[in-house]
């Protein structure tokens, strides 16, 4: 069977629409903090709470709880808001595990991703690393640059950074010396 | 960690007592990796990986056909790679509609079978010319394909939550059946009666019996299961699970979880030669070897970017 040129745009273009795309991104960030594990957990252990300690954010409020099934919605300084369900959480393992419910361009170019953030010991202080996997804001064949791959990496990259580097500042700058 | 190296030495051991007389019957596995767009060999045994070889941007998919050349699907750029028996060299690419994503090979190794990721439909084309000869829709995002000794071919249709059951010889689904949320693998056990599928936002296996085309039990294994391979007796199932970064071992009957052993981050692709498993660690850029009698990491390979699928081509001269 052979398909017109008309049939293979519209299948093109459908695929536009879809949640996910057949090729994934990482992203992947951390910090050394100084403060023990367990001081930089009490701050980023909240899942709903991600708003008091991220500079690019405005307000976040969360419902459902602080376990697998737990909801919070991020509204970002720049526009846009992250609706993000909790996975996991491993209060002995000091990680949580979560997901893009659904995407909104506006606040970060990406259709879909599933993240990752563990507080582990280094040295006297901790380390932070934050990583994801994600999807492109189009994940159709000719997406425009702004929902590119390349404008995904930059963007998720300069979000879990700056998150980073605000939690960073928000602890060692309360912390007694 | 500590325990890899000791293992390590106890499968160096069983593999140089093993090696002689299973020389003939060893298998290669082949690593697709996505992000840098290479295949790379890796030698039974060997801890290490072959010469990456260049297959074009984005491998997602591969695919092994009856003589031992690979199939490749290339969503992002629309082409699907043919790589001869040797593992070296890419002796053709076609250019395919779509967002070319699964593959099945007929088992005449005549004609592939290719799910198109956003045109909802499994194309057939021919092997020696890619030209399309056929299309059948199946659900919403068809992901993996598998296809078994009859020409019966199994879609996952990751957002329709169902399995769809494409007779190949008349290219018509002749079955739905409803599984998890997000099918995502799947993995026909060694007798070709059950069909595993790994749902990865359920965070279970569905269990299919192929004959009544129905879904006959449902394992919870949690987290994100998104790749799936079977033992070679058939009795147990090996998920990986993207979440927690393992590869969980399930008993095949009972559905009881019999291990979880640590690998690298973000797993996907399993597969599974002789007595040891491989798992793609996609965020790692590595592959896990476990030994399936101890049920351990015997050792990691290093691996260009983005490994995401296995393929075992059948051993030479059967």
């Amino acid at each position: 069977m052979r398909l017109g040129v008309p049939a293979l745009v519209l299948i093109l273009l459908s695929g536009a629409a879809l949640a996910h795309g057949p090729t994934p991104q990482k992203v992947d960030q951390s910090i050394v903090i100084a403060a023990k594990p367990d001081v930089v957990w009490k701050v980023v252990g909240e899942f709903a709470g991600i708003g008091s300690w991220h500079p690019d954010v405005a307000r976040s409020e969360g419902s459902g709880g602080n376990g697998s099934g737990g909801q919070r919605k991020v509204m970002l300084k720049a526009g846009g808001t992250l609706n993000e369900g909790l996975d996991e959480m491993s209060a002995a393992g000091l990680s949580y595990s979560y997901r893009l419910s659904d995407p909104d361009l506006k606040a970060l170019p990406v259709s879909s991703y599933s993240a990752t953030l563990t507080v582990s010991p280094e040295g006297d202080g901790s380390r932070v690393e934050w990583l994801g996997r994600f999807y492109r804001g189009d994940t159709g064949n000719e997406p425009p640059e702004d929902l590119s791959d390349e404008a995904g990496r930059t963007a998720m990259n300069r979000y879990f950074a700056d998150g980073l580097k605000g939690l960073k500042a928000k602890i060692e700058g309360n912390a007694a010396p | 960690m500590m325990g890899v190296p000791v293992i390590g030495q106890h499968a160096w051991a069983g593999l140089i007592l093993g090696l002689a007389p299973c020389v003939a019957g060893a298998q290669t596995v082949y690593v697709a990796s996505q992000g840098a767009g290479t295949l790379v060999a890796l030698a039974p045994g060997s801890a290490s990986g072959g010469a990456p070889l260049a297959v074009g941007r984005g491998p997602a998919q591969m695919a092994a056909g009856p003589g031992g050349q690979l199939y490749l699907t290339h969503p992002d750029t629309g082409r699907v790679t043919l790589v001869d028996e040797s593992g070296g060299t890419v002796r053709r690419t076609y250019p395919v509609p779509g967002q070319p994503f699964g593959i099945a090979i007929s088992a005449d190794g005549a004609q592939l079978y290719v799910g198109d990721w956003a045109g909802n439909r499994v194309m057939r084309l021919s092997a020696e010319s890619g030209t399309l000869e056929g299309t059948v829709p199946v659900g919403r995002e068809p992901a993996a394909l598998v296809i078994d000794g009859r020409g019966m071919l199994y879609v996952a249709d990751r957002e329709s939550r169902q399995v769809s059951v494409v007779d190949t010889t008349a290219m018509a689904r002749v079955a739905t059946i409803p599984v998890g949320e997000a099918p995502f693998a799947l993995t026909l056990s060694p007798a070709g009666d059950r069909l595993y599928v790994a749902n990865v936002r359920s965070g279970t296996v569905s269990v299919i019996d192929t004959a009544n085309r129905r879904t006959v039990a449902t394992f919870a294994v949690g987290g994100m299961p998104y790749g799936v391979a079977v033992s070679p007796d058939g009795a147990r199932i090996l998920v990986t699970d993207q979440r927690a970064g393992t590869l969980v071992v399930v008993d095949a009957v009972s559905g009881a979880t019999l291990a979880a052993v640590p690998v690298g981050r973000y797993p996907e692709g399993v597969a599974v030669a002789g007595h040891r498993a491989y798992v793609a660690n996609w965020f790692s850029d590595s592959v896990s070897v476990i030994d399936l009698t101890t049920l351990r990491e015997t050792y990691r390979i290093a691996v260009p970017e983005g490994p995401r699928s296995l393929a075992v081509p059948p051993r030479a001269g059967r």
